[in-house]
């Protein structure tokens, strides 16, 4: 701004300033700034700080931070949790985007009629998005416990082996699927609800009319006119999904031995338990850049497969 | 993947702002160097910030401390702020960056070697020689954490240690009886065992194995017991992977794996309300969990021992210290002033008599009605007090110890879960360690 301004006045003509001033651009850029100046202040300066880091050795307590090329992003090649980290992170991915929307999809179904007590049913649906993270946490690692769980409980009642779960490198990452899965069936319910309520009548009338059943309906109708919904979900979910790190946290803290290391929660204990944070930097801008992949992608195969009404 | 912070994809934005965030980042180099400039210079005014993370009855003895020092110093005045220990050198960090440090941290002990490389911790090495310090009332476990490469970087701000803390009931219905003084790992592993109840639940004691610190450092009390080290005495090479180390491994994959008396805790949360329950006979632990037990009628029992060994029944301690940071010539006499007022040994006594935390000085820990009084008031804390002359070495005080404790982490919990033999699960993690100290 203050340079265009600058410019103006020295090609030498008269009342740029003020036409500058008086302009709709400027009183636009005026309101914006605040909001720009914190945007630019909490968001891109660490953006781009970590990105400085990630080429640095820095573990932020000594002064000395010697750059070192590309030596943290070679590391990640050949650090063997790293590659674990990755791939439960996808499987993680994998399972809990299809895993919330369907299930959200079948309680919006489910919700989306008029019965008695709807509104009691859609609050404790959407209840699970309003409970913080480490009571639920809490309560899986109750629910799941290899002695005193109730899921091994039921297990036994129905004649299936005891499991160990969270004690369990082979188990313990589907138990955090399902943690998430539970705690964010709301947010998915929430979405497909008000997408089932915009789909109109008249629609669904006519395919009535002309012999479909509730279930041709549904496939035919409903679902492609959810299609907007679903794109949303499924690009939302996957960014959250490569993120995750609360449950992790506070259930297993990445173990056992590594089992429910995903990315975040290995760039955390980097950071902040081995104060490498130049590695964990390139961690970080690594999986930057599997979310802007994964989510172009989506995007992309996502137009094709969406129906917009115009 | 916080729920409440819900984020979407801000790929587009970056690349818009990157350009305008350049000239901003520099902008605010330059902001931030004055900043630091001028906190440097230090005010004189006689206020020091200290950032502590007391809750309940601690808070509320500091908050009196506080107010009794301001009382009998004259223009001197002390600012705390509370932070949560567990992030407090998060925000050191940040504060460093910004030139905005408080004058006095309480910081954990197992930072100690990385708080170290901050310029701007104060090296305390010469004030505890001052006359009426007597820096060796402070337990040598304490002293250790406090000094790095031989100089000392804080002031002991808090201590406790491991003893085993077993259910009374629940020894008396096996009919077996308590453990004594003089007890061995031997004793302890048979008493689990017939502690251990499948149809009721019951187990003979409990581990925490989220492959933590907290894994570790029970472990590590263990290998001491056992006659072993954890390093070489130049901190070089690896040294567990020893005929201690061995017995130590094989005490808990017996009860692990062989004879399941031990419950494995991945989540380091359920145990203590298990305990509480009476669901579990023993449990090796600290101080802190003692008040957590009202349910149960408990007695506390130092470590057992290794028959025919020298390690005797030392155990491990976790201290905690109080750093001061460089805001000025004046700021840090002030904050030194307040430090050594703090750890006197009258604030001492007064501290943890009021709190139950276990004396930081031997000399209060050593007068009876300390450890008396304390015992009345949280049956069981006596003993953690005088367990304290059992705290003999301190975990390796340096840069590379967080790396180190998650290969050992990783090695515990392997053998806990019978996915791997002891001596393999040895010898592998200490390859991994010599890699790491060479690294």
């Amino acid at each position: 701004m203050a340079v265009s301004v600058a410019r103006a006045h020295q090609r030498g003509r008269p009342g740029a300033l003020r036409r500058a001033v008086g302009s709709e651009h400027f009183s636009g850029w005026a309101f914006v700034t605040p909001g720009v100046v914190i945007i630019l202040l909490f968001g891109a300066v660490p953006i781009i700080w970590s990105a400085v880091m990630s080429f640095q050795k820095n573990n932020l307590l000594s002064p000395s931070t010697p750059f070192v090329g590309t030596a943290n992003y070679r590391q990640m090649l050949h650090d063997p949790i790293v590659v674990q980290a990755i791939k439960h992170t996808l499987i993680y991915t994998a399972l809990f985007v299809p895993g919330t929307m369907i299930v959200g999809l079948f309680l919006a179904v489910a919700m989306n009629r008029k019965i008695r007590f709807i509104s009691f049913y859609r609050t404790a649906a959407y209840a699970t998005m309003a409970i913080s993270t480490i009571s639920e946490a809490i309560v899986f690692i109750w629910l799941f416990d290899p002695s005193y769980g109730v899921v091994n409980y039921f297990f036994s009642l129905i004649g299936l082996p005891q499991q160990q779960f969270l004690n369990s490198p082979s188990e313990a990452l589907y138990v955090i699927v399902a943690m998430t899965i539970w705690g964010w069936t709301g947010f998915s319910v929430v979405i497909y609800l008000a997408a089932l309520q915009g789909i109109p009548q008249t629609l669904l009338e006519a395919a009535s009319i002309d012999g479909a059943g509730p279930w041709r309906t549904f496939r035919r109708i409903t679902l492609p006119l959810l299609s907007p919904a679903s794109l949303f979900l499924a690009v939302w979910l996957t960014i959250n999904a490569l993120q995750l790190f609360d449950e992790v946290y506070l259930s297993t803290q990445g173990g056992p031995l590594n089992a429910t290391t995903v990315l975040v929660y290995y760039l955390y204990n980097q950071a902040f338990q081995q104060f490498n944070f130049g590695y964990a930097s390139a961690i970080a801008y690594f999986l930057f850049l599997v979310i802007i992949v994964v989510t172009v992608i989506q995007f992309r195969v996502g137009k094709r497969l969406t129906y917009y009404r115009s | 993947m916080t729920k409440h912070r819900l984020r979407g994809p801000t790929a587009g934005l970056v690349t818009a702002l990157t350009a305008v965030a350049v000239a901003l980042a520099v902008a605010l180099a330059g902001c931030g160097s004055d900043a630091s400039g001028s906190s440097a210079a230090g005010s004189g005014s006689g206020t020091i910030q200290i950032w502590e993370g007391w809750t309940g009855a601690e808070a509320k003895t500091f908050a009196h401390m506080v107010s009794q020092y301001e009382a009998s110093h004259p223009g001197q005045k002390v600012e705390s702020l509370y932070v949560n220990n567990d992030n407090t050198l998060q925000k050191v960090l940040t504060a460093v960056r910004g030139g905005s440090t408080p004058d006095i941290a309480y910081l954990y002990g197992s930072w100690a070697p990385n708080v170290a490389e901050i310029p701007q911790v104060v090296n305390l090495t010469q004030v505890v020689k001052k006359p009426g310090v007597n820096w060796s009332d402070f337990w040598t476990g304490e002293r250790a954490v406090a000094t790095v490469n031989g100089k000392v970087i804080g002031i002991p701000a808090l201590v406790d240690n491991l003893a085993v803390v077993y259910n009374k009931t629940l020894f008396a219905k096996a009919h077996l009886p308590v453990p004594g003084p003089n007890w061995t790992w031997a004793q302890f592993v048979a008493d689990a065992k017939k502690l251990t109840v499948a149809s009721t639940k019951q187990f003979g004691t409990a581990y925490v194995t989220p492959g933590s610190e907290d894994t570790v450092w029970h472990w590590e009390a263990l290998l001491w017991e056992a006659g072993g080290s954890l390093l070489t005495a130049d901190n070089k090479k690896a040294a567990f992977d020893s005929a201690a180390g061995l017995a130590s491994l094989e005490t808990l994959r017996t009860m692990a794996v062989t004879d399941k008396s031990m419950y494995l805790d991945p989540a380091d949360s359920a145990y203590a309300n298990l305990f509480n329950s009476g669901k579990i006979g023993m449990l090796v632990t600290g101080p802190w969990d003692l008040s957590a037990f009202p349910n149960v009628k408990y007695g506390v029992q130092v470590m057992p021992s290794y028959a025919g060994t020298s390690g005797g029944h030392q155990t491990i301690s976790g201290p905690d210290n109080w750093v001061i940071f460089n805001n000025g010539a004046t700021q840090v006499t002030n904050a030194e002033q307040f430090l050594l007022w703090l750890t006197a040994p009258a604030q001492v006594k007064y501290f943890s008599l009021q709190t139950g935390d276990l004396p930081t000085r031997a000399s209060v820990a050593d007068q009876a009605s300390v450890a008396s009084r304390m015992n009345t008031a949280l049956p069981g804390v006596g003993t953690f007090v005088s367990n304290l002359a059992e705290v003999k070495q301190a975990r390796p005080q340096i840069t590379q110890y967080p790396k180190i404790s998650q290969i050992l982490g990783t090695m515990i919990v392997s053998v806990l879960l019978g996915q791997s033999q002891p001596q393999a699960a040895l010898a592998s993690a200490a390859q991994q360690v010599n890699a790491a100290l060479a690294g």
